[in-house]
Formats: C-alpha cells, structure tokens, sequence
C-alpha cells in the first residue's frame, strides 16, 4: 500500500517532478501535433502529387497495332469500352498539347513574365489541356479547383467554364474561352475578359512542323493544391484544341474514375489493359494503363520515407523526457536516502523500495501521457483557431495560405499513432526510472539512516 | 522466567578498510551475547565507539553479523531471506531513534499508519482505513497530540516529533521495542517527559524494551543494564 501512497505524496509535495510530468507531456503532445500536421501536409501533398490524375491513365502508344492497323483516331471506342467495367465509375479523354503564351494588350505591358529575359522566357511555355467538361468532372478534380477559395478571378459558371465571361463583347467573332491556373494568371497580369494569344504548332507531312497560333479569352482562373500545375495549364475545350491543331488524334489519354480504387485499382489497371488490346484499342505496350501510384511512385515512396524521418527525429523529444526523469529520480534516490532508511527500519524490503521509487516513474508517465496526448490532439484537431489567433496576438502571420497553397493548416490525428506514442512515451519513462528505482533499492539501510 | 523475546548468540562484527592493497581489518563485536526476556526493560550503555549502535543494528536485523545468531522469539533472523526479514522486523520490532526519523512529506496520523501501509496490501489496507486510522488518531491523541493531528514533522517540536515516532513504533503492537536514545535530541525537560510516556508504555504493554542511552538517570530506570567496552559485554 505504501509504494502507491508515498509515490504519490511525493510527487505532489515535491514541484520538481512537475518538470519530469511536463517534459514527457511537451514529448508526447508535440509529437502528437507535429506528427498530425505532418499526416495532414503529407496527405495533402499526397493529392497534390497526383494533381489531377484520375485512379487510372490510359495512353494509347503512338504507335500501329501490332495487327498493322491504326489506332482509333477518336476516343469514343475506347470510353465506351472502359465504361462498360462495372467497377467504372467515369472516363473521360483528354487531349494535351504545347504551347507558348502571349498576353495580348494592355495587359501584355504588366506582364511579370518577360519573354526576352532569359531568367524565365520558358515560363511561357503553358501546357494546353483539351477537356470535355461534363466527363471531366465526373473524373477529376477540376469543379473542385474551379470553385476553391479565394474566389478572386474565378470562372463565372463553374458548370459551364468556357461561357464567355460576363461582360465580354466581341469584337467581330467571338473568342474561344480558356481556364487558367491562378499562379499562371498572376504571371501574366491576366484577369477573367483578358485577351491572350497561344502560339504552337503541329507535325505536318513526314518532315514538316506546322506552325498555329489563336487568341482566346480568359473565362477565369482555377487554383489546384500544386503551385506548378496552376503556372503551367491552360484548360481548354477538347473540340477547340482539335481544331486549332488539327491534329492527327483527337486524345492523348483517357481518364478513369473508379468505384473504388483502394481495392481494385491495380487489378483492374491489369483487366482493362488486356481487355482494350483484346479489342484492338491500345497496342500492347508496357505503361499504357497505369494507376496514378504508378505514375507518380518515385515521389510517393520520397514522401513516407519523409514521415519516417520525422518521427524518428521527433522521437528523440521523448528521450530527451527520459532523461529529465532519470535526473530527477536520481536526484530524488539521493535526497530521500534516510526515508528509504526509515522505511526499511519499518519493515519495507528492496523490492517495496525499488516499486516506490519506479511507481513515480509511473505517476510521471500516466499524467504525462494523458495530459500531453490530450493537448496534442486538441491542439492538432484546433491549429487553426490556434494559428490564427496566436498570428493575431504577435501580429504576424504564422500559416502563410498562399505560400502552401492550402486553405488551411491540413492535419490529421491518426489512431494507431497516438496510440503508438503514449505506448512510447511510457515504456521509455519506465525504462529510465528503473535505474535510479533499483539504486534506490540496493542503498544500505544503515548509510540511509545515518545521512542526516 | 519469561520466555525470551530476543536472543543474540555469539555476535561478531568486522569491518575491512582501506584501498585494496592495504586493506585492515577491524573487529568492532567479539562475541556478543544478549538475551531480552518478555516485558524486560534493557539498558545498554557504553563509550562512544563501544559498538552500541554495530550491535543495535545487528538486532534489529538491519546488518548482518560477521558471525553469530539474532533469534527474535523462535526465529533466526539472519537465516532468513531479505523479504522474510523485512516482514519479520515490521510485525516483531518497533524503533524510536535519536533523531525521531519521521517521514517530512506525511502529516503525524500518516506517520504512524506507516508501519500499517507497509504490513498491508493496498487493498487490505483501504478495507481497514477508516479503523486503522481511528486507532492511530487515538494512539495520538493519548500522547497529548490531539491538536496536532495534522501537523507534519516541520510544524512539531522536537518533543511532539519523539511522541510521534513513539506512536508510530507501537502501532502495530510488538513484542520488543528498541529505543536508540530516544531522549538524546530533546532539552532535559522534555526528554524527562518523553522517557516518562515510553516507560508507562513499557510498563502499561508490559513491553520487551532495549534502552540504548549515555544517562546513568535513564539507565537506573531499567531492570538491566548491560555496559558495552571494546566491542564486548560486561
């Protein structure tokens, strides 16, 4: 009864362990907290990295079928071959192209970008995306990005994007409309009913590259979570892309959306690639059906192993709690020498002595724990409430929105890992009180006694 | 005769000192033998260095002797393992030393449960609770602490502290009480007060004692007194 009694009558009388409590509790709720953001950013990221990627991409090679005929010319064979899985929840195809960008007018003097400076002339260079609206949607991301807040530039129907802008009066024939990344229209000086010219051009004949250009009106602007995306697309509709390039295929790669990915996407990527050879849809090559992982597994694997890294240097927080323990128990094993006399006197033996001690350690790591863990995943589930009003308080802005690109501070309290931590937090504490608890045990009641 | 309480048979103590090259042994016991019998109140007396203290903590089971049996009734202390020690010395000896030894984290009713937390499991304990600390409050109360209570060692006189250390030995009733000159810290007024309430206790509980003291008045008090000189009895 005493070892539970004492141990705590300890701890309560004496301010200093309160230090040993608070260095496992600033351990484990920050790591708690960090390692949320971390999650969060890291999931975050994650969505960025596939960008708009749909669960798969299918890219016909441009190459003849092995059968020597040609590859379809439209994508409409091919879309009506994938809808036709059941575990397909969308498709839609895409036309992508090159290309180099020209404000036109007025705006062309505030440009950021100058073509003749040779520092960031290639930042003209815009990556054209033909879509079809209403299958792009049911695929992608886009309506998200053509909605997403701040709403400044934003297209005026986010169901109809390439309407002409409110307001617009041509001048003659009317300008086809594009949807430009937020990043790029910054560049440019652009704005919703800005003018601009996209020069490109096309392979023509066997030896000949034909050269195109158009000039389009900006229908507004879209911001996906990815910096790059948003400087270097311009959404197009497909049909206005066809007939600016006149190009030899309609669709460089077909979308799809599926039911659910997590449990089918690899195998499905497997099925519909054998399938659409079967039917002399795709020409057989490696790399024409991939899920998004696939095309972007070099990164993926870059950003766990980052998470790795940051609990494992976060970890050495808790360590350093271990230590403080450690030093205070010792400290404490030395100051209590004749208590630890008196109570063998009484009747106490080593190993009553050595639980006294380690049930400190115990006290220590359950308040430490439960207090940090607490605080932790309210300050995770809180960071932006947190964020703001400590910007507030010093009067500088601590989570920059427009740096990160991100609406808010993204963080996400996984289970497992608190778990994981407090389960840490505590075996190292009882691993570092254990020491200074069994010194305590082997003291000689007789030196204890006598230390006055 | 009553039966014995207490029996030391041949004790001897060394010590080795020095560094390991020049190692020196010293005898400090050679061949104690002592025996307290059932309500016996004990004297021992000596010299500073006579080996009081080396013989008083062989006793009480807190050192081992070089050589020699402690039988505490019909048990050989030292044969056995250092939890049946320890459990032997809690449940057969009550202490009251010099410098009272009282715990500066519990208040003087905590003080003297102690014994108790030490003997019982947490759960026994918080069964008896409300009893056990009824008769601690009692004990106390009889000693003329009522109104301290709740006072802990820094709030108590040095008196009051002894009373407390008294209560706290006789707390779960043992045979033998040993008593390291428990009036040697306090002024001669209160030292006469406190050795007046151990000894009425003695008497009253019909005691084992063993009355460690420098003061021919105290000793005078025993029924026995037994002088220690270079490490043997005379």
């Amino acid at each position: 009864m005493y070892k539970s009694f004492l141990s705590w009558r300890y701890l309560t009388r004496r301010p200093v362990n309160l230090i040993g409590i608070g260095g496992i509790l600033v351990g484990v709720g920050a790591l708690i907290l960090i390692l949320s953001i971390m999650t969060g950013f890291l999931e975050t990221t994650r969505k960025t990295v596939r960008g708009n990627l749909a669960d798969l991409i299918i890219e016909p090679a441009d190459r003849p079928l092995r059968s020597g005929a040609e590859l379809p010319r439209s994508p409409e064979a091919l879309l009506t071959a994938v809808r036709a899985d059941p575990r397909v929840a969308g498709a839609c195809a895409q036309l992508t192209w090159f290309g180099i960008l020209a404000p036109m007018g007025e705006e062309a003097r505030f440009s950021q970008i100058k073509l003749f400076d040779p520092q960031n002339a290639g930042r003209a260079g815009v990556q054209l995306v033909g879509i079809d609206t209403a299958d792009e949607f049911q695929v992608s991301n886009l309506r998200e990005a053509l909605t997403r807040e701040p709403r400044r530039d934003r297209v005026a129907d986010p169901d109809n994007p390439f309407a002409p802008p409110p307001g617009y009066e041509p001048d003659g024939r009317p300008l086809a409309s594009v949807v430009v990344g937020e990043a790029l229209a910054r560049a440019f000086d652009l704005s919703r009913g800005s003018e601009l010219m996209v020069l490109t051009g096309v392979p023509s004949g066997s030896e000949d590259f034909k050269p195109s250009n158009r000039r389009f009106i900006v229908a507004g602007t879209f911001r996906t979570q990815d910096n790059e995306t948003d400087l270097s697309r311009l959404y197009i509709d497909r049909r206005e892309l066809i007939d600016l390039l006149g190009a030899p295929r309609e669709f460089s790669q077909v979308l799809v959306k599926l039911r659910n990915y997590e449990q089918d996407g690899a195998v499905a990527a497997e099925d519909l690639h054998k399938g659409l050879i079967k039917q002399g849809l795709l020409a057989g090559y490696t790399g024409e059906v991939r899920t998004w992982e696939e095309f972007r597994g070099v990164l993926l694997a870059a950003i766990e192993n980052e998470k790795v890294l940051m609990a494992i240097m976060l970890s050495l927080v808790l360590l350093v709690a271990g230590f403080t323990i450690y030093a205070i128990l010792s400290m404490m094993v030395t100051e209590k020498r004749r208590d630890i006399g008196i109570l063998c006197a009484l009747g106490a033996d080593p190993r009553g002595i050595q639980g006294l001690f380690l049930m400190i350690g115990i006290w220590d790591a359950i308040l430490g724990t439960l207090i940090g863990a607490t605080l932790g995943i309210l300050g995770a589930i809180y960071i932006d409430s947190i964020e703001r009003g400590l910007s507030k308080l010093i009067g500088v802005q601590i989570f920059n929105r427009d740096v990160y690109l991100f609406d808010h501070i993204p963080s996400v309290v996984e289970p497992w890992s608190v778990v994981w931590i407090v389960s840490g937090a505590f075996a190292c504490t009882l691993l570092f009180a254990f020491w200074p608890a069994w010194r305590a045990s082997r003291l000689n009641p007789i030196d204890a006694l006598r230390y006055e | 005769m009553n039966r014995p309480v207490l029996r030391a048979v041949g004790i001897r103590k060394g010590f080795v000192i020095g560094s390991r090259s020049a190692e020196r042994r010293i005898d400090v016991l050679h061949g104690v033998d002592l025996t307290i019998h059932d309500g016996e109140l004990v004297g021992l007396m000596g010299a500073s260095g006579a080996g009081k203290s080396t013989l008083l903590h062989i006793l009480a089971l807190l050192e081992a002797p070089s050589a020699g049996e402690v039988l505490i009734g019909e048990t050989s202390g030292w044969k056995l393992s250092i939890s049946e020690r320890a459990r032997l010395r809690n449940s057969k000896l009550g202490f009251v030393f010099q410098f009272y030894h009282l715990l500066p984290e519990l208040d003087a009713v905590e003080n003297v449960l102690l014994p108790a937390m030490i003997q019982k499991s947490a759960l026994e304990f918080r069964g008896a609770r409300a009893e056990l600390r009824e008769r601690a409050e009692h004990l106390l109360r009889g000693f003329g602490l009522a109104e301290r209570l709740k006072h802990r060692p820094a709030q108590l006189s040095g008196g009051e502290k002894q009373r407390v250390a008294i209560a706290r030995a006789l707390f779960l009733d043992p045979p033998l009480l040993i008593a390291d000159e428990p009036t040697g810290n306090l002024d001669s007024a209160t030292g006469e007060k406190v050795l007046e309430l151990l000894l009425s206790e003695q008497k009253k509980r019909s005691l084992s004692m063993l009355l460690v003291t420098h003061d021919e008045r105290i000793a005078r008090h025993c029924g026995r007194v037994v002088r220690m000189a270079d490490g043997r009895t005379t």
